[in-house]
């Protein structure tokens, strides 16, 4: 039986909102950490934060410059706990309560 | 390796360092069970078009298309395995002379640059 | 040894290429409208250039990258996009009126119609993009541009009151005709800060091949070299607070006007002298506006870029300069009054500034780009305070000024 290979996407996995089991929004893909495994370069986990675009436009960096540093919500979703079927809607696998918290 | 921060819209330079583009996307393989792979490196104004919105892609390839006549075959892959380093550029076992950027310099070259005096390489 | 030689040559390029069309017209209109009242619009617009410069040298120097290659890489393509898009188009249309600086003055010598000029003026732009090489370009035309400083001598001439002339550093507010007052303020701090010369500053860093040593060259060129530049601008203004302002003409409409800026105090010579600077400084700034668009072009796609290669090596980048010109010759060969080409530009660019300094600006402040070269507090705190005032004045005034006709 050929195996099931999906493309996808990495720069527009960027921003996208990630919904729980219930559909709820968690939050949005702020970075893709991956590692070599092998002769390949895998993926090991997506960081979800509250505010991804805004990550990545450095506002809290922006904020600091002012002194004014906000807290950092998040989540990091390990990649078996990522459902992307539907990349415009990635979906978790897992309950939110089993994901590991960004501090 | 943070793939947003350090590989995406990075400059890939080839064997010789010669700038070619930037990364402008990431391909990734997923495979039922195992962790996605990072698959190939692609380049060229569709991909970024769609970056900023997915209808812009058409407009993109179709001025592409009447400008020179390319294929929409899909924009350029560099598959991962030629990636040799990452670092404050990217680099890539190839020669920039067989890039699609190179084609479309030469483009230019043929069709506006070669045409001026002193442009001939 | 070699690094005085070189702090010498980068001031003295600084104050040769500092006045260009935009600084000459609202230092002019400046002088004539409010006398000395507003000097501390270019003291305070060239304070935040001078840090900005100095931040474009020490980026380039330390991280090895120029700031549109970071801006693209640490902002991502979309964000990059907007801002190419935006300051390309002010980019433009600065260019267009430098070129329209250039036509003006050669139909000043020639008597021949400037819009007659705007193609050949862009066409020998092009003609040296094309054929030199950064070294003479960036020290050749500002060394020329050296001729600007008959306006300081126009102005000591002068003898104006320096007691006035000195109470105008400090700001002030306006006795009537307030709109006016602040637009003006606007377009001189537009004109002071334009984006293209600190982006301009960083590709040269890199095309120079600087490193961390020469961190102390560059803060000597930035704040020295700036600053004595700035002269050149208060002097366009002293000039035109005695040629015209004192004579009752306080509203500039054309180039005609400001044309015999000089001749008060200088005669004949005033004249012919005016002309050659206002050419020569406008030529100078068109290159390098027509270098940046296509810096920002190449650096921003990832292309191969230099102004030391032949166009055959790097055929994007010189078709980008190419087109550039072209359009931007447009503007005036259909007719565009080139004051106002000049001062609308001038407008924009203040309005365009946080597009192009904020980036900038957390790039500054970005450890893994400058490490421990990091941005201080006052250096951001400048930088903020003007961008963000010209860009609140821009939107306050405009439609002031619109509406005032």
């Amino acid at each position: 039986m050929k195996e099931l290979r999906l493309e996808l996407r990495l720069e527009l996995l960027l921003g996208r909102r990630i919904l729980d089991r219930e559909g709820k929004p968690i939050g949005r893909i702020e970075e893709i950490c991956a590692e070599p495994q092998g002769k390949d370069l895998r993926v090991t986990e997506y960081l979800v934060g509250e505010r991804a675009l805004l990550e990545r436009l450095a506002v809290r960096q922006a904020l600091g410059l002012v002194g004014l540093a906000g807290r950092r919500g998040g989540y990091r979703v390990r990649w078996d706990q990522l459902d992307l079927g539907d990349p415009a809607r990635p979906r978790l696998c897992c309950e939110v309560e089993d994901l590991e918290t960004l501090e | 390796m943070d793939l947003i921060r350090d590989v995406l819209d990075k400059q890939l330079v080839d064997r010789r360092e010669r700038r070619m583009g930037k990364i402008d996307g990431l391909i990734v393989e997923i495979e039922a069970g195992k962790p996605p792979r990072v698959a190939a490196i692609e380049q060229g104004a569709a991909t970024l078009a769609r970056r900023l919105h997915p209808r812009l892609v058409r407009w993109v390839e179709a001025i592409g298309a009447r400008l020179y006549g390319a294929a929409p075959g899909g924009p350029e892959r560099i598959p991962w395995e030629k990636v040799k380093d990452v670092g404050i550029d990217v680099e890539v076992d190839m020669d920039v002379a067989d890039s699609r950027l190179y084609a479309w310099q030469e483009w230019l070259r043929q069709k506006l640059i070669g045409r001026i005096p002193g442009g001939k390489p | 040894m070699k690094k005085v030689f070189e702090i010498a040559l980068g001031i003295v390029t600084s104050i040769g290429g500092f006045l260009e069309v935009g600084s000459l017209a609202t230092a002019v209109q400046a002088g004539a409208a409010f006398r000395f009242q507003l000097i501390w619009a270019i003291l305070l617009g060239t304070l935040c250039l001078i840090f900005l410069v100095e931040m474009a040298g020490r980026f380039a120097a330390v991280s090895k990258h120029t700031v549109t290659d970071a801006i693209r890489e640490r902002f991502g393509s979309n964000f990059f996009l907007v801002v190419f898009v935006g300051i390309t188009l002010v980019d433009l249309l600065v260019l267009g009126a430098e070129i329209g600086g250039v036509s003006f003055a050669l139909q000043l010598v020639t008597g021949v119609s400037l819009r007659w000029w705007a193609l050949p003026v862009a066409f020998a732009v092009w003609l040296l993009l094309w054929k030199g090489t950064f070294g003479m370009i960036e020290k050749g035309a500002s060394l020329l541009g050296l001729i600007t400083l008959c306006l300081v001598v126009g102005a000591v001439l002068l003898h104006p009151p320096w007691r006035e002339v000195a109470a105008g550093a400090v700001p002030s507010l306006p006795h009537g005709e307030r709109a006016h007052y602040w637009f003006l303020v606007v377009s001189i701090l537009g004109a002071s800060i334009s984006p293209y010369l600190f982006f301009f500053y960083s590709a040269g860093a890199i095309e120079d091949r600087w490193d961390e040593s020469y961190l102390g060259t560059n803060r000597a060129v930035s704040g020295l070299g700036m600053s004595f530049g700035a002269l050149v601008a208060v002097a366009a203004l002293v000039v035109a607070a005695g040629s015209f302002g004192a004579r009752g003409l306080h509203q500039i409409d054309s180039y005609d006007q400001i044309s015999l800026l000089l001749v008060p105090v200088l005669g004949r010579w005033g004249f012919w002298l005016f002309a050659a600077s206002l050419g020569i400084a406008c030529f100078g700034a068109a290159l390098e506006i027509g270098l940046e668009i296509a810096y920002r072009s190449a650096q921003g796609f990832g292309w191969n870029w230099g102004e030391d290669l032949k166009p055959a090596e790097d055929a994007g980048f010189a078709a980008v300069y190419t087109v550039a010109l072209f359009v931007a010759a447009l503007f005036t060969v259909v007719g565009i009054a080139p004051l106002k080409l000049t001062i609308f530009s001038m407008v924009l660019t203040a309005v365009s500034l946080p597009l192009s300094v904020v980036p900038f600006l957390l790039l500054m402040n970005d450890e893994s780009y400058v490490g421990e070269h990091k941005n201080g507090r006052l250096s951001n705190a400048v930088v903020l305070f003007v961008v963000a005032l010209s860009f609140l004045l821009a939107l306050v005034s405009i439609p002031l000024e619109i509406a005032a006709g």
